[in-house]
Order: structure tokens, then sequence, then C-alpha cells
């Protein structure tokens, strides 16, 4: 019965309306349901698990080496992030350190990663606002990253590029070639999708002071991410607690003090300039070396074993990504348990939506930017 | 020499009055099939320069470049189950779709299409007070989506139907006032400006050039009553579905459509009616009627550029701008009007 009913109003006079779970607004399978008193948003609950699949305890049944296909279907939009994560937590219980050479690999197709992530956000908030057209221009740039992975791996979005200690195929030089053409043309293109939405006075006043989050209550909710630099919190897991060889390389973390859904708005875009700014000094340090750890040679891959407990945090491109492994010592993990940003991000909408109006409500969450692979898990 | 009377002379044979009901049939099939024809051409230039800004190809499978795509298009929506919502109001939620596309109908019917070669003037209804009759057939249209809206007992469509209704009080009075401001400006040089013909007849130079303000005022207002983007807040696609429209399936969904994209059309042909000069142009004698649909079209091509460039305005905004932004604009137009008028003579 997606509100095709007329239910009475309750004792404020509100109307109920389910938004979702199939709702052109809803990215994925959120349902919103909403109060409404006219155009007026008086509560929003958000109801999730329509994509539930399990997918931590089933990784709890596969050898180490083969979570990964689960964590690249979380965040499906940017599952390199996923993979480095994952890999974190496990690379850390197992023993098995990634050579210099694999660090580096992961920093850059972790970075591309979010590139292509943010403009998938980037069109479809475009979309959110009513505003059709910028949505393929970011899908035109997103493709040509996937190119750049179906190189690698041969894959486009489920890459499962990475394995334990190591990658699955080495660097090329054409590869490189790929990635330095496109980081040079990239940035034009992106100040082109960028213009066509701030140059837009309608773009600006559905945008601009809408959706305030101030950053005790975003702290409080656990909101991490783009969401909390865009209120004033200079939080960033790579530059906080560095990964990989993020401590090597030379980039700013966009914060804003604005607080709307302008400010998520330009500290993604900024966020963007910055990853192509680390995939071009990355692309150019790769050192020479083998391009996985001995130790975790693919003969010997699901005999290992782990024992004890670990957590590692990466910062994905919705926000701190953590794994949570306990090892019993067996070739399986005893409980594999991950902390989602989207989730805790998406916690905060009832917050962000109350006595705001539907189209705002509707903008409010394209800004958090939710991928329901990752919410529900 | 109109279609009607040559249409009436070839009848002629049958007597006075049955000659002329057969010409009036016979004018209103045309006006049907010119509609429905234009729409279609409209939809697919429409998908087609979608396509080109939005870097993809468009309708190329069907017909020769995909002419033919919307023709399909149009039997697969007669062909599917008109599918009618269980708490439904029966008798409007059916006729809500028919009145919208007779509204729009009926105002082509009222436009003066101009002369063409050798067929003579176009006009299908002539009257005396066209430009009245036009506006009251152009406010039959919101009526059929507001009873879509609250018949088909869907919350989304109510919601979409309220900010019809809000939307329409807000833009309605200050294009009122712009035509009233032309009205003034022809009364000088025509007994009876409140014939389209006449008005159209008296633009020495287009009224766009001295009422820029009611043009800028009249085209927003007409973007606005044909629920083109930015001002689609009444079935915003991503917010209420598809608004009034959201229980319609099959054919009926198709009146809709059809309105939808008619009535940008229809606005685009009454502006440059208006303002823009009409008919008018060298050998107009001969080819009015070309000078209006390429003038019509230019417009609805600005319209489709500004529908794939722009977000939705939210309703607030827009009411706003209707009463505090619109109508001081109007007014303003309507004084400059007068001045030129009665103070210049012109």
């Amino acid at each position: 019965m997606m509100g095709s009913h007329i239910s009475k109003p309750d004792e404020h006079g509100w109307v109920e309306l389910n938004m979702g779970p199939q709702h052109p607004s809803t990215h994925g399978v959120l349902r919103l349901k909403v109060k409404l008193d006219g155009e007026i948003v008086k509560e929003v609950e958000p109801v999730i698990g329509y994509l539930h699949r399990n997918a931590e305890k089933i990784c709890e049944l596969d050898y180490y080496c083969d979570s990964m296909i689960y964590f690249d279907r979380m965040d499906y939009v940017g599952a390199m992030n996923m993979e480095v994560g994952y890999l974190e937590a496990a690379e850390k219980l197992l023993g098995i350190p990634p050579p210099e050479r694999v660090q580096w690999i992961r920093v850059v197709m972790a970075e591309l990663s979010r590139i292509a992530s943010h403009l998938v956000w980037a069109g479809a908030f475009g979309l959110d606002l009513g505003m059709l057209t910028p949505f393929f221009y970011c899908f035109v740039e997103r493709e040509k990253v996937l190119r750049i992975f179906v190189e690698a791996c041969g894959s486009r979005q489920e890459t499962n590029y990475m394995s334990i200690g190591g990658v699955y195929q080495d660097f090329n030089d054409k590869l490189v070639h790929d990635i330095l053409e496109f980081t040079e043309q990239f940035p034009k293109k992106l100040d082109d999708i960028f213009n066509a939405y701030v140059k837009n006075d309608i773009f600006i006043s559905r945008t601009k002071g809408i959706g305030i989050l101030e950053p005790e209550v975003a702290l409080d909710y656990g909101v991490t991410g783009p969401m909390l630099r865009a209120s004033g919190v200079d939080y960033d897991v790579r530059k906080a607690e560095p990964y990989l060889v993020y401590d090597k390389i030379n980039f700013d973390v966009p914060v804003s003090y604005k607080k709307d859904n302008l400010a998520r708005f330009l500290v993604r875009f900024e966020e963007m300039r910055q990853a192509i700014k680390i995939i071009n000094q990355a692309v150019k340090k790769i050192p020479d070396g083998p391009y996985f750890n001995p130790k975790a040679k693919k003969s010997l891959m699901i005999r290992l074993r782990g024992e004890g407990e670990v957590y590692a945090r990466t910062e994905s491109s919705k926000g701190e990504f953590g794994v949570y492994l306990v090892g019993d010592g067996g070739v399986k993990p005893y409980r594999v348990r991950v902390r989602s940003p989207s989730l805790k991000n998406l916690s905060v909408l009832p917050y962000l939506a109350k006595d705001q109006m539907i189209a705002d409500l509707v903008a409010i969450s394209g800004t958090i930017d939710l991928v329901f692979g990752e919410v529900d898990r | 020499m109109n279609v009607l009377t040559r249409l009436a002379d070839f009848f002629a044979a049958l007597g006075h009055y049955p000659a002329y009901i057969l010409a009036y049939l016979f004018e209103t099939l045309f006006l049907i099939v010119f509609v429905m024809v234009s729409l279609i051409a409209m939809i697919y230039i429409f998908r087609k320069y979608m396509a080109r800004l939005q870097l993809r190809i468009g309708p190329n499978r069907v017909g020769k470049f995909g002419t033919l795509q919307l023709i399909a298009d149009s039997l697969k929506l007669v062909g599917k189950e008109s599918i009618l919502p269980s708490g439904r109001d029966d008798l409007p939620y059916r006729i809500a779709p028919i009145i919208v596309f007779l509204g729009l109908v009926m105002g082509f019917a009222l436009l003066p299409y101009g002369p063409l070669y050798f067929i003579g003037s176009l006009t299908v209804t002539h009257s005396d007070v066209s430009l009245l009759l036009l506006f009251a057939a152009l406010a039959i249209m919101p009526i059929g989506e507001i009873l879509a809206g609250i018949s088909s007992r869907n919350k989304y469509a109510v919601v979409g139907a309220l900010r019809g209704v809000a939307k329409d009080v807000s833009f309605e009075i200050p294009m009122m006032i712009s035509v009233l401001a032309l009205v003034m400006m022809a009364s000088a040089k025509t007994a009876n400006p409140l014939n389209l013909t006449n008005l159209v007849e008296v633009q020495f130079i287009p009224y766009g050039i001295p009422q820029v303000i009611g043009l800028g005022v009249f085209f927003i207002a007409m973007v606005a009553r044909a629920s083109f983007s930015p001002f689609d807040m009444s079935e915003s696609d991503s917010e209420l579905v598809s608004g009034h429209s959201t229980e319609y399936t099959g054919m009926r969904f198709g009146m809709f459509y059809m309105g939808l994209f008619g009535s940008i059309f229809l606005s685009s042909l009454i502006v440059s009616l208006l303002y823009l000069g009409g008919y008018n142009g060298p050998y107009s004698g001969y080819a009015g009627f070309i000078f209006l649909i390429i003038k019509g079209l230019i417009l609805v091509l600005i319209s489709f550029t500004i529908w794939l460039s722009v977000p939705r305005i939210r309703i607030d905004k827009f009411v706003n701008m209707g009463w505090k932004y619109l109508l001081p604009a109007s007014i303003i137009n309507l004084i400059i009007a007068g001045v030129l008028t009665l103070g210049l003579g012109i």
C-alpha cells in the first residue's frame, strides 16, 4: 500500500505517507515513514533492511580470502574503498603486511573509486532536485574510471581487485598511462559539472541554508565523512590515523563551516579534486617490487589462520568505514562486524528533515549519499 | 476566405445548415489531427534534443531516425491495461484526463493561425472575444489536473493537486494583468482588441519590444501553466512520484502526457501571437502560418532548454515569486503600457 489509500489524519492533524521502498527519490530501497502537515514534514522514520543479505554472517562462513566479494557488494559504487577497509583488518589479523608497491597501488585505486562514488552522488543529487542533465555528464566521467578498473582487473563495479597481502594483477605501463590521461582531463570536466550546478540560482536557493547539521549533533549521531566535514569538524581517517601510505602523500582535507546542503556539495566536489591530487602523486611514486606478499600466494591463501581481534578504520567515500574481525585460530573468522558510514549518516535524517518541506526532505536525503548495499549489508 | 467557408462551399449541395455542420465537424477533425501530429513531432524533437544535450543518441530504432518511436509508444499506451485504483472517486477519475485534453484542444481551436497560401485563413473558431475565450479555455486544464489528484485517492496525487492549485493562483493574476496591458495598447489602434486576430494584426512592431516586462512575466506564467520545469512542482517526479497523474496508466496517462507537451506548444504559440507578432512577417499574406509555427517552435526549444538545465523551484518560493515579483512587475508593465498608449500615443 504505497500511499494508495488516504488514511485519516492523526490527533495532530498529520497525515502519514510512505515514501518508498519503491519511490523515485529514494536511492535504493529506503523507506521513509513521513508524517506530513500539508507540505511540512513533521516526523521522519527511516525504515531499512529491504536489502539485507546477511553479508557479515556469510563472511564468517568463508575463508578470509573469500570474503572480499561481499565487501565489494556493500558500497557497490565505491568498491575499492571497501576492499581496502576489509584488508586493513584482515592483514592485521593474519599478520601479512602488503609490500610497499601494493600499498601505493591501493591508494591509487581507492582514490579512483572515491571519485567514481562521488560522481554517482553528484549526478543523483541533481536528479533529486529535478535537474536531469548533469547526471549524464557525471556518468560519462565515471565510466572512464570504470574503464581503468576493467583494465586492471576485468570488472567494472564489483572489482574484487585486491587480495590478502597484494593485488590481483600488477600495474602495467598502459594502466599508468590511462590513469594519468584520466587525471589530466578530469579537472576541467569536473569544473564544467560544478559550474552547471553552482552557477544556477535555483540550485543555490534549494541548497543554501537548508538541512543545517550542527557539529555537536553530527558527533552525537556518529556522522562521519564528507557530511561531518561539511559541519566544520576536521576529521578524516586518512589524516587522523593514516593507513596505507597516506602519510607520505601531500593532500588537504576540505572542511566547510556552513553546515548546510551546499556545504556538503562543495566538500564532496573538493574531495574529488584532492583525490586527483593524491592519484597524481601516488602513480608517480609507485616503487618497483612484488605485487603480493609471498606468504599469501594463491595456493596458500585458504590456509591462512588468524587469532585475536582487530578493528581497522578507513575513510571510504561515505565516511569512516570500520571492520571488526575476531579470529579463533581457524581458517575462517569467528566474527565479522562492519561499521558502515551510510547507516550512521542516515540516522541523522529525522533530525535534519524535521519541519522542512517535502522537497527539502528529498534534497537532504540526497546529500547524505546513501548506498543501500552498505546500510543494510 | 477561410477554411470554414471553403469547406461549407464544398458541401453546398446539401443545403446551408447541413453544409456548415459538416464543415465544422471536418474542421474539428482537422484540428485534432493537427494537435496530435504536432504533439508527436514535438515529443520526438524533445527526446532527440534532450538526448543530444545529455550526450545520448535518443530514439533511433523504430523507423528512419526513430521517427516512428512515438507512434509505437502511443500504441503501447493504448494497448496497456487500464488499472483503476480501488478507492477512487469514479466519475471524476474517469473524466479528468478528458477534461485536460479537451481544454488543450479548445485552446488550439481559438488561436488565429494566420493565412496559408491557397487555403486562406486557418482560424478554426471565429469569435469577437476570442482573447477572453482563450484564457477561459486555458483555465479548464488545471481543473482536470486537480480533479485527477483528488479523485485518485493517493496522497502523492493530493499533494500534487494542492501544489497545482497554489501554483495556478499565484501566476494567473500577473498573467492576466500582462494581457490587460496588451489590450490597452491595442485599443488605441483597433475597435475590438479582444479579438485575437485584431490583436495580432495591429502589431506594427511585435508588442514584446515595448512590453519587455510583460513578455517576461507572461512567458514565465505560460511555462508555469504548462507545468514545465522549473515549475513542475505539481508532478515533481523525485518527490511526488508523478503528482496528480500518479494513479493513471495506459491511455489515460497518455492524455496527461499529451496535455503536458501540448500545453507547452500552445503556450509558445500564444506568446508568439501576443508578443512576437504572431503570423506577421514578410509575405505574411501567403505564409503567415509558417511564421507562427517557427516562432512557436523556437519558444518551445527555449522551454526545453530551461527544463533540462535548471532544478525545480520549491513551491513556497514559487508562490513568493508570483506575489512578490511577478505581480508588481506586471503592474509596472501596465503603467508603462498606459504611458505609451495614452501619453505618447503609440
